[in-house]
């Protein structure tokens, strides 16, 4: 590709991609600029995979999700942490220096949002509707298009087959068919970035639990997958290796100086670092340069729950260990109030992660989660980030910006918690599951699901336009989780892969 | 064309070691006097004392004379009769007429005058012999060895091993300071000085440069060995001197000789950084090296195995999970005390010593957890026979049962 580009994309993860390949279809010059290189998963054998060459994967999962001690998991955070420079207090900061950023190793769990989650955005449904079916085209995903949560989930894009369903999950949804509706509940079959049908160099799904360590058949949607198709095209150039750390207007557009002092030049400029890398790169532009900005999360919390009907049962040979059933539970009256969840089952996740947490012995706990397990499935339950009440403070030094973030909860919202989980025990109940004792909220952050920082629409210097423009910047455009004016309590990765969609075709056209 | 060495006492505990890593790194070697066993190196019959064949010095690069006559210590102390003086004389006069450039001999940092043990009184007076030959300047060089560790455990690093296998030692000398140096850096240190000396050095201190008391080495020598503490109990010299006469007499207690209780009441610490520097020395943490002694991982090995087959509830076929589990315990440093030898060989007892709360940053919880973790990268168990329920319940038992107990060594714990 002839230098300069036309536009700069910062950041290699699902929005990045999401932004270029519009542009890219539309011919623009796109230089895209990645904080990690071309490493694969490694093959090798299972010990490998599950607990590195060197078993670095091999310690305890300090009380989070078992995912992130992962080989891959480390190989996709660590460089962010090294670098990131972000104090946290009650707060669990989430980024990646990887290519294809954290859909390396995300859940997959996919939804669009409805319009009662868009009120507060200054687009419609409408808008985006194009975008979200670009999107699940190109990245696959699997579901139910006519049960009860088909509607939230939205219609848009072709869906494909969705996997077998595990037995304890298969348990859970037959007794809801019997049942009388609740009007505020709602459960059907998770919708999953995972291909039930080839797609491309990608292959379907083979159901050999492989999921938490990296899928060696791509299975499951990653934003590397996309980055290797951009870089077959022409007006494609990827800057691998190279972290952005300043940003700096001039007269004919944007330069980005990298980490290896690389001044790289372009009319426009994409930021697509993920939430928190965004907002080290971009609150030094706004002036004056803001002390505080908001961060939204969206609260999390996860419920295991035995199925009686399943003791004794056996454990499922072949599966996945991605979402099986998805579900949503009002909250208020309130616009987008609710609470929306996916339930997952054991096999094909660690059992010294579950075993850890019973308050037994190790031994007892291994045979008692063993004995169990065939019953056993875990409920994650996600709040809207209304509920979230994080405080960002920005220092500024020669040495870049250092960030200290705080997480927390808004008032009343632990009340909020106790109401629906009883309201939620109640409905398993009657599903026949039972919940267990042992439900816990996690520390803000571990979701992953970040954003208003730099809110779409909102007037303020800090905020972007309906494009993501930066009002005190303009010709720089962001285009991850940090524009969302909202989080809502369904998975935010399609909607910020969607909006970026929206963003770059945008740009595209005016050129 | 190679340098050739002739070593004295090749078949001690250094000189065996020596002759290996000299051989390996390119030197023919003569062994003069015995030769270390198993071993082609050609040897040349000799006792100290005996005046050498002047051919084995033909083409010889350097004398390494590592050999000494303990008998002739305690049959004539350090008098002149001592046929360690005699013998390392004549040894260097007779490579110096062979035209031999150097001559390095092995002394010790308990050398000086004061000493009290011939040992010690008789290297220093075989040093100020070496000194006073003519020529001597530049050619003749004494290492002065610190308390040697590692490798075979023979010598004085032998006794002591045995030593720290005692639950309980009666010791002398606690609080004297020590320079432990491992057997391979003492034996590279002698190999820079035998084919590359730095200039202008005389007698050279090749030994840990930060003291540590003797107490504490034999503690650390236990710790590695046998994860535990080890109790010791100052005990004045006189009464040690009576134990060393009565361990003789009595079976199946390491004896101990006179000599070497003397030589550590005698040892005072040598600054040694400097000649280490000069010698291109860098020493190894001791508490590491040793936990890599083969009876440390022996002891590690079958630690692990005990954790994995008490978390999996069978006896695992894998080596492999064992040796991964070794490799992490082992390199964790969080991973604290070792197990008792009664858990170790009854891997159900772990029941009884797990914390009742337990904590994933420390100690036996912690590497129940990884032990967990390296079992369940392992094909699963075949799913049991027994009724889901008859499994809970009795595992419910089993822990009511262990409670009590489990409290109780909280108890004690906090």
């Amino acid at each position: 590709m002839s230098e300069p580009a036309d536009v700069i994309v910062i950041g290699s993860g699902p929005a990045g991609v999401s932004a270029a390949v519009p542009l890219v279809e539309a011919g623009r010059r796109v230089l895209m600029i990645d904080g990690g290189d071309d490493d694969v998963t490694p093959a090798g054998a299972p010990w490998r995979q599950m607990l590195g060459d060197d078993l670095e994967a091999l310690r305890p999962d300090d009380g989070l999700t078992p995912k992130w001690r992962t080989p891959e998991a480390r190989r996709t955070m660590g460089a962010f942490k090294r670098y990131s420079a972000i104090d946290e207090e009650d707060f669990l900061g989430v980024g990646a220096l990887a290519r294809g950023g954290l859909s390396r190793i995300w859940g997959g769990f996919v939804g669009e949002l409805d319009a009662e989650e868009l009120s507060d955005w200054p687009i419609t449904a409408a808008e985006l509707r194009p975008s979200y079916a670009a999107v699940v085209d190109r990245i696959g995903v699997s579901g139910s298009g006519d049960d009860d949560m088909a509607e939230s989930y939205g219609a848009a894009g072709t869906l494909l087959a969705p996997p077998p369903l595990g037995p304890t999950a298969a348990a859970i949804i037959a007794r809801y068919a019997a049942a009388p509706r609740d009007p505020d509940f709602a459960l059907g079959r998770a919708r999953n970035a995972l291909i039930t049908a080839d797609l491309g160099a990608r292959r379907a799904c083979d159901l050999r639990f492989a999921c938490l360590w990296g899928c060696p058949r791509g299975a499951i949607y990653d934003a590397r997958q996309d980055v290797a198709l951009l870089r077959q095209r022409a007006n494609f150039a990827l800057r691998e290796r190279a972290t952005a750390v300043r940003l700096a207007r001039r007269d004919d557009g944007w330069e980005v100086t990298t980490t290896h002092g690389h001044r790289l030049r372009a009319a426009r400029l994409i930021v697509a670092a993920g939430t928190l890398g965004s907002l080290r790169l971009v609150a030094p532009l706004i002036d004056p340069p803001p002390a505080t900005l908001p961060l939204l999360n969206s609260p999390v919390m996860a419920m295991p729950l035995v199925v009686p009907r399943r003791l004794g049962g056996k454990m499922p040979a072949h599966g996945h260990s991605l979402a099986q059933l998805g579900f949503r539970l009002r909250c208020s009256a309130a616009p987008g109030d609710h609470v929306s969840g996916a339930v997952y089952e054991v096999a094909g996740l660690p059992a010294s992660s579950f075993a850890a947490r019973m308050p037994f012995g190790r031994r007892a706990g291994t045979e008692i989660f063993r004995a169990l397990a065939p019953a056993l499935s875990v409920a994650t339950l996600y709040f809207p980030g209304r509920y979230s009440a994080n405080t960002v403070s920005l220092r500024y030094g020669d040495g870049g910006v250092r960030i200290h973030v705080r997480g927390g909860v808004a008032d009343g919202f632990d009340a909020l918690a106790r109401t629906v989980r009883r309201r939620l025990a109640r409905i398993w109940r009657r599903l026949g599951a039972f919940a267990l004792p042992g439900a816990a909220l996690a520390i803000a952050g571990t979701d992953a699901h970040l954003g208003g920082v730099f809110p779409l629409g909102a007037a303020a210097p800090h905020g972007t336009s309906r494009f993501g423009e930066l009002n005190a910047a303009p010709g720089l455009h962001i285009v991850d989780g940090s524009v969302l004016p909202t989080i809502a309590s369904t998975f935010t990765t399609l909607t910020i892969m969607a909006n970026a969609d929206r963003i770059g075709r945008h740009l595209a056209g005016i050129g | 064309m190679p340098q050739r060495l002739v070593v004295t006492g090749a078949s001690g505990y250094i000189g065996a070691r020596l002759v290996e890593r000299a051989r390996r790194s390119g030197c023919e070697v003569v062994a003069l006097g015995s030769r270390p066993a198993a071993s082609d190196v050609p040897s040349i019959p000799w006792r100290l004392g005996e005046p050498p064949p002047l051919t084995v010095f033909a083409d010889a690069t350097a004398v390494v004379h590592l050999a000494h006559d303990w008998s002739s210590d305690r049959a004539n102390g350090a008098g002149p009769g001592n046929a360690n003086l005699e013998g390392a004389e004549a040894l260097a006069r007779a490579a110096r007429e062979a035209g031999v450039a150097r001559f390095v001999f092995a002394s010790t940092t308990s050398a000086r005058r004061e000493a009290l043990n011939a040992y010690g009184k008789v290297k220093i007076a075989i040093e100020e012999r070496l000194k006073a030959l003519p020529g001597s300047e530049g050619r003749i060089i004494c290492a002065r060895i610190g308390l040697v560790y590692g490798g075979p455990e023979r010598a004085m690093y032998g006794q002591m091993s045995k030593l720290a296998g005692l639950p309980v030692l009666p010791m002398i000398g606690l609080d004297r300071e020590v320079q432990p140096i491992h057997v391979d850096e003492v034996c590279d240190g002698l190999l820079a000085l035998a084919l590359d000396p730095p200039a202008g050095r005389h007698t050279v201190v090749v030994a840990g440069p930060v003291p540590v008391t003797f107490g504490n080495w034999l503690r650390t020598l236990r710790r590695a060995r046998h994860g535990r503490r080890l109790r010791l109990i100052p005990v004045p010299i006189g009464f040690a001197l009576m134990a060393c006469d009565l361990s003789k007499a009595i079976p199946f207690v390491p004896t101990v000789g006179r000599e070497r209780v003397l030589g550590l009441a005698g040892a005072a610490p040598m600054a040694s950084a400097a000649d280490l520097a000069a010698l291109g020395l860098h020493l190894r943490d001791p508490a590491r090296t040793l936990q890599a002694t083969p009876v440390a991982r022996r002891r590690l090995i079958a630690e692990c195995r005990a954790m994995l087959r008490y978390v999996t509830g069978t006896r695992l076929r894998s080596p492999g999970a064992v040796i991964r589990l070794a490799r992490v315990v082992q390199r964790d440093p969080a991973s604290g005390r070792a197990l008792p030898g009664l858990a170790v060989r009854w891997p159900a007892l772990l029941r009884l010593l797990e914390p009742v709360r337990p904590d994933m940053q420390h100690g036996l919880s912690r590497r129940l957890h990884l032990a967990a973790m390296v079992a369940e990268v392992l094909p699963p168990p075949s799913q049991p026979d027994r009724a889901w329920w008859r499994t809970i319940a009795s595992q419910l038992v089993l822990e009511g049962l262990a409670l009590p107990f489990r409290l109780f060594l909280g108890s004690l714990a906090a």
